[in-house]
């Protein structure tokens, strides 16, 4: 009775690794794949698709970081996320930490007012902001897609940020006080070293987020030089149609960083956009 | 103490960024949008007060605007069923094995940090009626079907492959925030049921679920809103083609605006978008509401 019962029981774990080992596959299956066909050429796609390439086609590679003017691309992408990702944490934080701590008769509506921000689809700002744009020359310009970034990174930087504040014990701060702190050094030296966490957590999240927008991006930019990556790949579907193999040599290229960092640090880049999902 | 906390100078100065960005960036612009729905407005002209005119029409006589709701609508209850299904199932297979957790974790999670516009053309490759998927149907002598140019039925094939990509790119996310919840609730409870003779599936479904519910209910939020505003992965994977048959909110109000330059009529999109986002919100607000009673 008892062995047939452990015999059940690794029945039933084989059966679920075998699907979860298949589910993996069909997670790394099509990037892999994607992987063997950028070094192939164009005519190897159609007949034969799942071998290894004859010669490997390095310049599919410099074709598309040519042609696609990536290398820019990859510097205007990571000029706005950085831009953006450093100014929503600042101006985040601080108004985080008024909402939290400091006494004022608005903190809470200014908290309301906030959040509603969660809740608005980029798209119904889309119009209004392009005429607004293009009226005062940030239309081509990266400050016009750093501007709107910051915003739309700001409500859930300061729900999450407003929570860490808000546990704090309240302590320190007159500890701080009597020892001749101001309340720029409180914020400063005490509350963000505190809450590297949080930081941490809503930075990550504001940079993927950032890093991957397409609309925007295609929207306000239609400079090939001011391209940031996701709209310079879309460009690979147009004029370069039936180059499959160049188009997946530029995909490769955009997105080896994010595999590279995500490798390197899966498990702190998972448990921190859960954590940030989980408090939004 | 207090007088320091009550410092206007300083709350001013540590609000005032953040306040005037999103002012000016969000709060104007939305009341711009609701403005220039209501007008008739494109390139060449200034704004003309219309009345509802353009949702008339957006209701009573665009085609188009009917598939996309169709779709959105599709693409929303799809998505929330779908990631609710599979999300718990992945997490309660995950918290049950002990090795290889973590590299399975990281696997399925790793498409929600890829950007949607290169999966996209990836999946658009696969799904494309010459190549990809039908190469290897093609090796068993199978006729594959046209995938992203068959056009038939109420919700057409194109679709339901877009959702299932959607569904194969952000199902980590759902993964992720249940196991956080699963492995957050106390192990005696278990050990209880299981003295009282429960098998794993009982306690599954009387202990796991029940103490999930909350979560259930941000997961669906999420992908609810998300699912709303979705737009990469179907702007390149079929460009909302053919002929419109993909079309959804977001895509829609993106060929109005800026290929027909058609601002107030996009505009009028852009509130409806709002609207749905707004009502969903609400909507399950209150399911969580009714849900933290519970607990």
């Amino acid at each position: 009775m008892k062995r047939n019962n452990r015999k059940k029981l690794s029945v039933s774990r084989i059966v679920i690794y075998a699907f979860l080992i298949i589910l993996a596959f069909i997670y790394l299956a099509p990037l892999l794949w994607m992987l063997l066909v950028s070094v192939k050429d164009n005519a190897e796609i159609f007949t034969s698709p799942f071998a290894l390439p004859k010669r490997i086609q390095w310049e599919n590679y410099t074709f598309a970081w040519t042609a696609g003017y990536l290398g820019k691309a990859t510097l205007n992408s990571a000029i706005v996320c950085v831009t953006a990702l450093v100014l929503s944490l600042v101006f985040g934080s601080m108004a985080a930490f008024a909402i939290a701590r400091m006494r004022w008769k608005f903190s809470r509506l200014m908290m309301t007012y906030f959040l509603i921000g969660m809740m608005v689809p980029i798209h119904c700002v889309l119009i209004p902001l392009f005429k607004t744009f293009s009226s005062i020359g940030l239309y081509n310009n990266l400050s016009g897609l750093i501007l709107p970034y910051v915003t739309f990174s700001l409500p859930i930087t300061i729900y999450i940020m407003e929570g860490f504040f808000e546990n704090m014990p309240q302590e320190i701060f007159e500890a701080a006080c009597i020892d001749g702190c101001n309340i720029y050094k409180c914020f400063s030296t005490i509350a963000v070293p505190l809450s590297k966490t949080g930081l941490f957590v809503t930075g990550l999240m504001s940079f993927v987020a950032n890093w991957n927008e397409l609309l925007l991006a295609m929207v306000f930019i239609s400079n090939d030089l001011k391209k940031t990556l996701p709209v310079s790949l879309s460009k690979f579907v147009g004029p370069y149609n039936t180059n499959y193999v160049q188009m997946f040599a530029a995909i490769i290229i955009a997105i080896i960083p994010t595999i590279v960092v995500y490798c390197c640090f899966s498990n702190q880049i998972v448990d921190g956009l859960t954590a940030g999902a989980v408090k939004g | 103490m207090d007088k320091l906390l009550r410092n206007k100078k300083a709350i001013i100065f540590f609000v005032a960024p953040a306040f005037l960005l999103f002012t000016f960036v969000l709060f104007i612009p939305i009341c711009q949008s609701l403005y220039y729905s209501l007008c008739s407005y494109d390139a060449l002209t200034k704004p003309e007060f219309i009345g509802f005119e353009n949702y008339r029409q957006l209701f009573l006589n665009d085609k188009t605007m009917r598939i996309a709701l169709k779709n959105s609508l599709f693409f929303m209850v799809f998505s929330c069923v779908s990631q609710l299904v599979m999300g718990l199932l992945l997490a309660a297979l995950l918290t049950n094995i002990e090795k290889g957790r973590n590299f399975f974790k990281n696997v399925y999670y790793l498409p929600c940090v890829l950007s949607s516009a290169a999966l996209g053309l990836l999946w658009m490759f696969i799904f494309s009626p010459k190549l990809g998927i039908n190469q290897i149907l093609a090796a068993w002598g199978i006729q594959g079907p046209l995938w992203l140019m068959d056009v038939k039925g109420f919700i057409n094939l194109p679709m339901k492959v877009i959702a299932f990509v959607a569904l194969w790119q952000y199902v980590g996310q759902s993964m992720m925030l249940y196991m956080a919840q699963i492995s957050g609730i106390d192990k005696s409870l278990y050990e209880a049921s299981y003295i009282d003779g429960a098998t794993k599936k009982q306690a599954f479904l009387h202990i796991t679920l029940p103490l999930i519910r909350p979560m259930v209910a941000t997961a669906m939020s999420l992908n609810c809103i998300g699912s709303l505003k979705f737009f990469d992965l179907i702007f390149n994977m079929t460009e909302a083609g053919p002929n419109h048959q993909t079309e959804v909110l977001a895509t829609h109000l993106y060929t109005q605006g800026f290929k027909y330059f058609k601002y107030g009529y996009a505009s009028a999109i852009g509130v409806v978008l709002l609207v749905l986002c707004l009502v969903m919100t609400f909507i399950i607000n209150k399911f969580v509401k009714v849900d933290s009673y519970e607990m």
